[in-house]
């Protein structure tokens, strides 16, 4: 043990986190499970993104056929209860949908992170304040605040579904990352920088969020992940973004017009499934992220 | 007062600060829509032509008396937690003038003969399957986990809407909705129970197979932790039996995974909300999801009320259990929350 | 009992695996506590893991056998948990003793189990009892049977597990930085157990593993100094501290023994460098690269061992010295 601790020691004295980040890099590269994860998530992404324009489909909302058409050599996915392009809207339900989930992620990510460190560093009464509020909010179910907000909100568009998700699901960020701050004050280089006149804020910066970066990569890889369901679990209440094709919004008009129980696969299984992959690539990604950072996790 | 008491009463006010909060929120929030939510809903149904002007004019005065929304706000905040005491959550606008209170009572109890049990089921064996997995190693572990990981990051409603597609529409096994036969009317004969059971399955399963997902995929990693704890190198040094081991690994993990259900229990709602929308099961969930695009704002804020006070009650209820069998908490202060 | 050319490698990640323990051998005799020295990192800990039986991977073991009473085991085989290996042939007191109780049990159910997986027939009570006849005789509070591991003091804790190791009257105890953790009044009832195990002949062989060389002078009969991986000097107690021959000895002993902690640690800054990266350790001598006595041959080739299996420094320039005097008698 004492061996251990003396490397981890020298692996986190300021020269060396590049250094060790760079390790993990290397280690990425060997993890097959994280490559796996990173890839499929890569190619969603550019079929939300590149996908319609590579194959110049400018409008998802266009209609081209009529209401459940199987697929066909002009609709590979057949058509939606409003003869629209299935497949088209898929890559425009994926962009919106990760869109939202980018949004929702930076702010949770960036609340949690703010509010984590603060606590975390600063301790005494603002810890306990500022905790105090997590935990409260964190009992909360987040999903009640959402519908509350959303129907306030009667114009959403995809900035402000973003934004209404991000700010509901902080806490979860904050408190662990919280725990992580307050273990790194303690560290020997950030007294070494205290020692040396360096004020609180920058302190935050560049003694304790660097050594957290692992941490707050995965944290957003979840939160992106959380709010991309988050707003199809809205969009499929009804309360999904105004005027726009989500994933979740597929789902709700599948459901609406009964597209499962007439047997009309196409429109309900694609956005299913692609919701359910982005969220396994995801955990994956982060799991995998998990396995390079502590290798305890790593199995021979 | 013992430590134990001590931890109760910290929890306990932990709960009474969280539902004061929910409370506010429950009443801010909604007030947050553009102007007056009862013009608007009455205009909207005046356009709509869904009900007589004479009838909208009596709602519309009932509602303005029952919640004073012409007053200032904290006078109506007032008349709020005044209402609630008396049990009253208003009526809805749709089925005026029927009570919010007994629309929930109607769907409640479908809601929780499917979640409770889907939880608990879940929990059970998901756990147990972690610990295993992660005992056990090898092939188990290779196949389990990975299943168990897809699974468990399955949305709630995705299963279950490819569970209807397969089971009922393409199979025809299981009913494709409904909490039962609409040819029937509720009640407790044997017929009624039966078809009852029948509309269950499929939203049960989808519930419980995301459930145990989740559970293994969590405990297995707690496992994986707690092999690699001190106590066991110690005891695997003596020689204790594997037996022995696996108990121990799997109480110290189990334990996390008490909060970790209690924490878990606002997402679950939520997942198990839309399940129901899929499968029109009637319980809360659809409920909200008519009461949504009704507008029907009462009832949506009744509900959102009753699944606040559901949570926050089994979380403490949880928390209050974790104390129980976690001799360190029993013993030891309150700790870190 | 005796630890024959123990080589042990931590494999992690990419890259060439850390030497850890690389050929280790020594015995221990009966009646013994043998002390085990060195840095930390020097790879005692690995060796306390290898002959406790309890390495894991990412520790990989090469090499390496064990004789006791006439038995003999090839360490780089698995053994099976329940063999009378553990817990009766050889017993480890952990580091950590804090942790290394499990939180959720009462110690007397650990006993039970530990016990009963030795031997399925003894009942409950019986093992319990005996147990407590055992803390009774060693003068400890039977009461902390019934206790769960919280409820005992960091001494308490750490002396309770110390019996419990013990509990079925191993030949070797393997105590690794049993006191690191434990302020100086408990580190002291610590050694008093220790020896009163002994005493009663509970246990016949301590293997007392520490960087805490002046407790090791008031415990250990023989002290084994451990470098880098490998065993560099062995010897009496006496001889290691009053004598060393190894120059890292010398060192080691120099910076450990003043008084002064500030002199202490200026002393061990002395010796110019820090231990080598195991991964690329040195090829001859490993302490070549720090020595101050370095001569060409130790950059080539291992030094040689100067003295009895049991007594010895492996070192050139000892070899010389011994050499030169053995010239300047004839
Ligand atoms: S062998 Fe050479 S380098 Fe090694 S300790 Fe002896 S003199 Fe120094």
């Amino acid at each position: 043990m004492t061996t251990m601790t003396q490397t981890r020691g020298r692996r986190y004295s300021s020269p060396g986190v590049l250094g060790g980040m760079g390790r993990a890099f290397l280690l990425a590269a060997y993890s097959p499970r994280f490559l796996f994860a990173l890839t499929v998530f890569l190619l969603i992404l550019s079929f939300g993104f590149l996908g319609p324009i590579i194959l110049g489909r400018h409008d998802a909302l266009m209609t081209v056929g009529g209401l459940y058409d199987k697929p066909s050599s002009t609709a590979w996915l057949g058509t939606d209860n409003f003869g629209r392009d299935v497949f088209t809207q898929l890559m425009y339900g994926i962009r919106t949908s990760l869109i939202i989930g980018f949004i929702a992620g930076s702010i949770a990510t960036t609340l949690g992170l703010l509010i984590g460190t603060t606590a975390g560093f600063v301790g005494g009464t603002v810890e306990n304040v500022l905790m105090a509020i997590t935990n409260v909010v964190i009992t909360i179910p987040s999903i009640v605040i959402l519908i509350l907000l959303s129907i306030a909100i009667s114009t959403r568009s995809i900035v402000v579904m973003g934004m209404i998700i991000g700010i509901t699901s902080w806490p979860w960020t904050a408190r662990a990352v919280r725990a992580q701050a307050s273990s790194l004050r303690t560290r020997e280089h950030v007294d070494i920088a205290r020692l040396s006149g360096a004020g609180t804020l920058s302190l935050i910066f560049s003694e304790i969020v660097p050594f957290m970066l692992s941490y707050v990569v995965m944290a957003f890889v979840l939160q992106l992940s959380s709010g991309i369901l988050q707003e199809a679990a809205l969009s499929m209440l009804g309360l999904g973004p105004s005027g726009n094709v989500s994933l979740g919004i597929m789902l709700q008009w599948a459901l609406l017009w009964e597209s499962v129980r007439t047997g009309a696969w196409w429109a309900f299984l694609p956005p299913a499934l692609l919701l359910t992959l982005i969220a396994f690539s995801l955990l994956l990604l982060q799991s995998s992220i998990d396995e390079i950072f502590n290798p305890r996790l790593r199995r021979s | 007062m013992t430590k134990f008491q001590r931890y109760l009463l910290n929890k306990l006010a932990w709960f009474l600060v969280a539902f004061a909060t929910a409370l506010v929120m429950n009443f801010l929030l909604i007030r947050l829509i553009p102007g007056n939510p009862v013009d608007a809903i009455i205009g909207q149904m005046a356009a709509g032509g869904t009900a007589t002007g004479e009838a909208l004019q009596k709602m519309y005065k009932a509602y303005m008396a029952e919640f004073g929304l012409d007053q200032p706000m904290w006078k109506q905040f007032l008349v709020y937690l005044s209402n609630l005491s008396r049990g009253y959550l208003g009526a809805s606008f749709r089925q005026y003038p029927t009570p919010v209170l007994q629309l929930i009572q109607q769907a409640l109890p479908w809601t929780i003969a499917l979640q409770l049990p889907a939880i608990l089921v879940g929990w059970t064996i998901g756990n147990s399957l972690g610990v295993l997995v992660a005992y056990k190693k090898g092939l188990l572990d290779k196949a389990v986990f990975p299943v168990s990981l897809f699974i468990s990051t399955m949305p709630f409603y995705c299963l279950s809407i490819i569970l209807v597609y397969l089971f009922a529409v393409n199979w025809r096994i299981f009913p494709a909705s409904g909490g039962y036969s609409f040819a029937m009317a509720p009640g407790w004969n044997w017929a009624f129970i039966q078809s009852a059971l029948k509309h269950y399955a499929l939203p049960f399963l989808s519930l419980v197979l995301v459930f145990i997902g989740g559970q293994a995929v969590g405990m297995r990693a707690m496992s994986i932790y707690e092999l690699d704890a001190d106590y066991v190198r110690f005891s695997r040094s003596l020689g204790v039996a594997d037996n022995y081991i696996v108990r121990y690994i799997f109480r110290n993990g189990m334990l996390p995974q008490v909060t970790g259900l209690a924490l878990s229990i606002g997402g679950m709602v939520s997942g198990a909300l839309i399940t129901e929308i899929v499968f029109s099961y009637p319980g809360i969930g659809f409920l909200l999801f008519g009461a949504i695009r009704n507008q029907d704002y009462p009832v949506v804020q009744g509900i959102t009320l009753i699944i606040m006070i559901a949570v926050l009650t089994a979380n403490f209820l949880v928390e209050v259990a974790y104390g129980i069998i976690d001799p360190r908490i029993r013993a030891a202060t309150a700790g870190e929350r | 009992m005796k630890v024959n050319h123990v080589v042990a490698y931590y494999r992690a990640g990419p890259g060439p695996e850390v030497k850890a323990v690389d050929d280790v051998s020594l015995s221990i005799r009966e009646g013994e506590v043998l002390g085990i020295a060195g840095e930390s990192g020097c790879g005692k800990s690995t060796l306390a893991a290898v002959i406790a039986l309890t390495a894991q991977p990412p520790l990989y073991i090469k090499g390496g056998s064990l004789e006791l009473d006439g038995q003999r085991i090839d360490l780089t085989k698995p053994v099976k948990p329940t063999s009378d290996w553990h817990g009766k042939m050889v017993a480890l007191l952990p580091q950590r003793a804090l942790n290394s109780l499990n939180p959720t049990a009462r110690v007397r159910d650990f006993v039970v189990h530990v016990m009963r997986s030795h031997d399925p027939t003894i009942k409950r009570d019986e093992a319990i009892a005996q147990a407590r006849h055992r803390l009774e005789q060693l003068s400890l509070p039977p009461r902390a049977l019934d206790s769960y591991p919280h409820q005992l003091s960091g001494g308490m804790r750490q002396r309770v597990v110390a019996v419990l190791s013990t509990i079925l009257d191993p030949k070797v105890l393997i105590a690794d930085e049993p006191t690191s953790a434990l302020d100086v009044s408990s580190q002291k009832q610590l050694v008093i157990l220790l020896k009163m195990l002994l005493d009663h002949g509970f246990i016949t062989r301590i293997a007392f593993i520490t960087h805490d060389i002046p407790m090791l002078s008031n415990v250990a009969n023989r002290i084994a100094v451990m470098y880098a991986g490998k065993l560099v000097e062995i010897g009496d107690t006496t001889q290691i501290v009053e004598s060393p021959q190894h120059p890292y000895t010398q060192a080691l002993i120099s910076s450990t023994l003043d008084p002064e902690p500030d002199v202490r640690r200026r002393r061990l800054e002395g010796i110019r460098g820090a231990p080598p990266d195991l991964r690329y350790p040195p090829p001859g001598c490993r302490f070549h690269p720090r020595c101050p006595y370095a001569q060409d041959i130790c950059t080539r080739e291992e030094p040689p061992i100067v003295g009895t299996e049991d007594y010895f420094a492996a070192c050139w320039w000892v070899a010389d010295k011994a050499k030169g005097r053995k010239g300047g008698l004839s």
